[in-house]
Parts: C-alpha cells; structure tokens; sequence
C-alpha cells in the first residue's frame, strides 16, 4: 500500500499539510504511519522543527541575565511567545502568562499556589472525566490542608451531569472548580461559559484544562469566563516541556511563588528574599527557552490555518469516522457526548483493546490503548480499558477507512 | 486497503488465540494452599492464581484472569506447565520464562533450556511493551508461591 491519497473536504489543503510533516511519509512495520494518536501527543511540523534547529544553530543563550548580544536576542525570542500565547488565548494581558513545563505541572501550580490560601471547609469540585492531572493534585491538595474535594458526575452519554454539578455549588463552599475543557477519553467539549456562570454565581472560581481543547477550537479565556486555564505544547504540534498557565492577574498576584530559585526573586539576603513580578515570580530557574521558541513557532503555525477550518476539518472526520466505526462488528464507541472533538474510544467485543494496539500496529497504525490515565472514568464507564483513534490537523478520512478495516480484520482473528 | 492482519513475528500464534478463547485451567480451586495476584496498573489487567501444594510439589493450579489475549493465553500455559512440578523447579521456569522474554540466555545452573508450549511467547522479544502482559500471570503465582510453607 502506499501512502494515503487525500481526500479533502475541508478546504484545508491536506496533501500540502502533510507534507510538512516529515514523519507522516516514515513507515512502521512496512508500511505507511497511519498515526491516531494526536491527543496523546501531535506530531510537529518543519516550521516547529527548524524554528528550535535555528535558535540553537545562531541565537541560543540563557536569557534575563546575560549582558551580550546572543542573550538578548534569546530573551526576545522567547518573550515574544509570552505575547503570542497571549493573542492566542485572548488573555487580557502578557503578564498573565506562565511559562511551565506542560499542563500537569500549571495544574501543580495552581493546586499548590492557590490552594494554600484555602482553608478547611473549603471544597475544590472536579469531575469523572478528569485524567489523572487534574485529579490527583487536588486529592493532594485535600490532604495537605483538609479542605473537601467534590466529584461532579457525569451522564452515561459522557456529559457532565448539570444539575448535580449545580447541587455540588449550592452550599457555597466551594472555592474552586477544576474540570477539562475537552475530555481525552470521551472527546466530551465541555460547556465552558455555563460551567463557569454556575461557579462564579457559586462564589467559587474556575480552572479549565484546556490540554485537549487548544487544538480544536479557537480559544478565548475571557469569552469562556475562566479564571486559570492550562494547556501544554506538544499537542498542539509544538514540543515537549513547554505548558502555559494562564490567570488572571490579581490572582497571580495574590498566590505566593510555587517554586524558588532564581530568575523569580526581586531581592535575595541571607535573611529574606521578596519576589519577582507576574509572572516571573512563578518561573523559577532557566526555563526551557529552545521549547518555548518551538510553542511560538506552533501557535504561528496552527492560526495560518484558522481554527474555523480546523475545527470544519476535524468535525467532518470525527463524523465520518463514527459512521464508519459502527460498521465494525462488535465495535463499540464508548460516550456519545453533545459536542465532541475529535477522539473516540471504542472497545471490541472478544478483543481486548491491548491486542487491538499491538495488531493496529503491526499494520502501522498508531492508536492509545489502556485507560489513558483516567482510571477513575474506566471505572464509572464500567471498562478498565479502551482503544482510542484520535486525530490532528493532518488525518485524512483514508486513514480512518485503514483503521476500520483493519478492526473487521482484527475481530475475524480473535473470534 | 489490508489483505490480512499481518502479524510478521507471530506473535499471536493460534495457540495463544485459542488458550485466550477457551482456557483449559480457568477458574478457582475449592481449598487453595496459596493464592497469588498480579495486577498492571498500566492496562487495568489482573490474574488471580490459585495452587494446591501436596508436600512439596503444585498438584494443581487454576487462574482467573481478566486481561489480553496474551495475558490470558500466558496464565493458561503457566498453569498447564507447573503442574506437577516442585516449588523450586517452578521458581526456576519462571526465571527461564523471564529470561526467555528479554533474549537473555537462561540462568546458570537452568538444567532445561528447552520451554516447550512457552516459546511462543518468544516473539514478544520485539514487542517489550507487551512483555509485562505475558509476565503477570507469572508474578502471580510467584507471589502464590512465596507463601508455600516448603
């Protein structure tokens, strides 16, 4: 077989997109990457690549410290991103923008950061679709200040359940609500501004973690209502070790540092020390500069495109694919959300999902098997595992139609 | 699009498709010398292994296991193969099994080198992640075994 033809609906040009990305014409096993497996991590174009190649051929330096030509050209380059991630998100201002090293840890941050000003009898609301990043630095956060942590449930179509999450609300202790803005097993797209006018009404405020949801749509922080929103670089095809915090400000200001070191002091004795403005005050240490160049090369990258069309192209192949997938025999999707991006996972009856990996793979296809961090959810889904087919700005509908014949062809073997 | 599903390395060998569709040695023992349990937190997949010691040797062995093909089929073959067997010599396959898996030559002092039906999980050399799937059944009933009074 050779590589996939294109077949384009969305006025993207997807044979040109592909095209930058080098790793889209490698073959496993003999045969062509067919690679569904974006919402663990998206594969990165040249213009991501050759941005890091290019800083650390002619402008590497550590920045903020060094009196030379290359360190301050290093320490544009990466300031620059700041103003970008900020256009990106619609955040109100550059300030507001906190460089770290992916989600989980902005997640940390906040947990840590904001949640030592809790006090017991205060309540954190997440819900079951969390994965474990925005679940586990809360049960943490719980024990560390004895302070309550509340489980929205969810329906079994895979939406968050309203009127309970409203009833978790309605005693006004909660403080914070911290739920995903897109979930990666379920595909679920949450309703974001609802979600935070039920909290702010609530007293509480409200984290989004947008890890799943930056890829997909536009994102607007101040549209949504949120008051932190996460999101990190790799699946959004820039690199690992680069996450994004974003809060508003007075918030910030109001949290002590997360981290100490250097790079986020105003003043260091022996003594005492007094802190950095926002942000700096939350990045401690030689941050991953090569990293954040490649996240401002990405967002460069995706808004070419337009998340209009984006989001056009990946709706139109979500649905295609689900059409396709319910012709598999014994397949079933797992959730079947109102509003959904573009992940779907699926079991298969007499097949578990790691066989269904394994022989995907040795036919070159690259899907996520297991229970993608989201034990909690395998659970109240009844599963300990399922498969899971997801897609970027670079799947064409012949590689959905690979996965599904393949699948009919994996179930005849096992039945 | 795809004639076949190819599996080049054969790592799923009918055999091991057939022993995960219908186990010869599934289920639990009435009054269990020892019990063992081997779970992956990575996949959700769990064995539960049952054994009835007569002195020093395994008289039987029943597993119950929700999990791959593969972990499956390789709870199904242990369990055929340690019957019968002393709790050292038992030991001792497990060890060769392991080695086997990784490509490592069998520990010294292994009188048998030959592993007979277990060889067909030889093909998972080249899927290490997979490695652990064959292993937990394994694990199980060297847990089951640490409580042997032998």
């Amino acid at each position: 077989m050779s590589h996939p033809s294109i077949t384009d609906t969305s006025g993207l040009d997807l044979a040109a997109i592909r095209k930058q990305f080098p790793i889209l014409s490698e073959k496993v096993h003999d045969r062509p990457l067919v690679f569904l497996d974006s919402a663990a991590s998206a594969q990165k174009p040249d213009a991501v690549i050759n941005a890091m190649v290019h800083t650390m051929h002619h402008q590497y330096a550590n920045i903020h410290r060094g009196l030379y030509w290359l360190s301050e050209r290093a320490t544009e380059a990466y300031e620059a991103v700041r103003d970008q991630v900020a256009g990106f998100l619609n955040a109100p201002s550059r300030e507001e923008i906190v460089f770290t090293g992916n989600s989980t840890e902005a997640i940390n941050l906040v947990a840590y950061s904001f949640g030592s000003l809790l006090t017991p009898g205060q309540a954190v609301v997440i819900s079951e679709m969390e994965h474990h990043a925005n679940l586990v630095p809360w049960q943490m956060l719980r024990d560390r200040m004895g302070i309550e942590l509340r489980i929205a449930p969810i329906t079994d179509a895979g939406d968050l359940d309203m009127d309970a999450f409203s009833q978790l609300l309605s005693d006004g202790k909660v403080a914070l609500v911290a739920i995903t803005h897109m979930s990666n097993v379920l595909g679920t797209i949450t309703p974001a501004r609802q979600i935070a006018d039920m909290a702010h009404a609530a007293g509480a405020l409200v984290l989004f973690d947008g890890s799943q949801a930056v890829v997909h749509h536009r994102t607007d922080v101040q549209a949504l209502g949120a008051d932190f929103y996460t999101f990190t670089g790799h699946k959004l095809y820039g690199p690992t070790g680069i996450g994004v915090l974003w809060a508003r400000r007075a918030l910030l200001e109001d949290m002590p540092p997360f981290m100490g070191g250097g790079d986020m002091i105003s003043t260091v004795t022996f003594e005492k020390s007094t802190w950095a403005n926002v942000p700096h005050k939350f990045e401690a240490g030689t941050p991953a500069i090569v990293e954040a160049i490649g996240l401002g090369a990405a967002i460069e990258w995706v808004e070419k495109f337009g998340f209009d069309a984006i989001a056009a192209h990946e709706q139109a192949l979500t649905s295609y694919a689900l059409q396709r997938l319910a012709t598999v025999p014994g397949l079933n999707v797992v959730g079947h959300p109102k509003e959904r991006g573009g992940v779907i996972s699926f079991t298969m009856a007499d097949v578990h999902p790691h066989d269904i990996a394994t022989l995907l793979d040795r036919n070159g296809i690259a899907v996520r098997a297991g229970h993608h961090c989201a034990e909690p959810l395998m659970r109240r889904l009844g599963l300990t595992a399922t498969a899971r087919a997801s897609f970027g700005i670079y799947t064409v509908q012949e590689e959905i139609d690979a996965l599904a014949d393949t699948l009919v062809r994996i179930r005849e073997f096992f039945v | 699009m795809i004639q076949t599903v190819p599996d080049s390395d054969a790592l799923y060998d009918r055999v091991i498709v057939e022993r995960a569709r219908a186990p010869q040695y599934a289920g639990k023992l009435e009054a269990p010398s020892v019990q063992g349990e081997g779970k992956n937190p990575m996949c959700g997949d769990k064995t539960r292994v049952d054994i009835a010691l007569n002195a020093t040797h395994i008289q039987s062995v029943r597993h119950t296991t929700r999990g791959c093909a593969i972990c499956a089929a390789a709870a199904d073959l242990m369990a055929q193969q340690v019957s019968g067997l002393d709790v050292a010599q038992a030991v001792s396959l497990s060890g060769r099994f392991s080695a086997m898996l990784v490509g490592e030559a069998s520990p010294a002092g292994a009188a048998d080198t030959s592993l007979g039906p277990l060889e067909v999980f030889k093909p998972l050399r080249s899927h290490k992640a997979r490695i652990r799937c064959a292993e937990l059944p394994w694990i199980a009933l060297k847990e089951a075994l640490s409580h042997a009074d032998v």
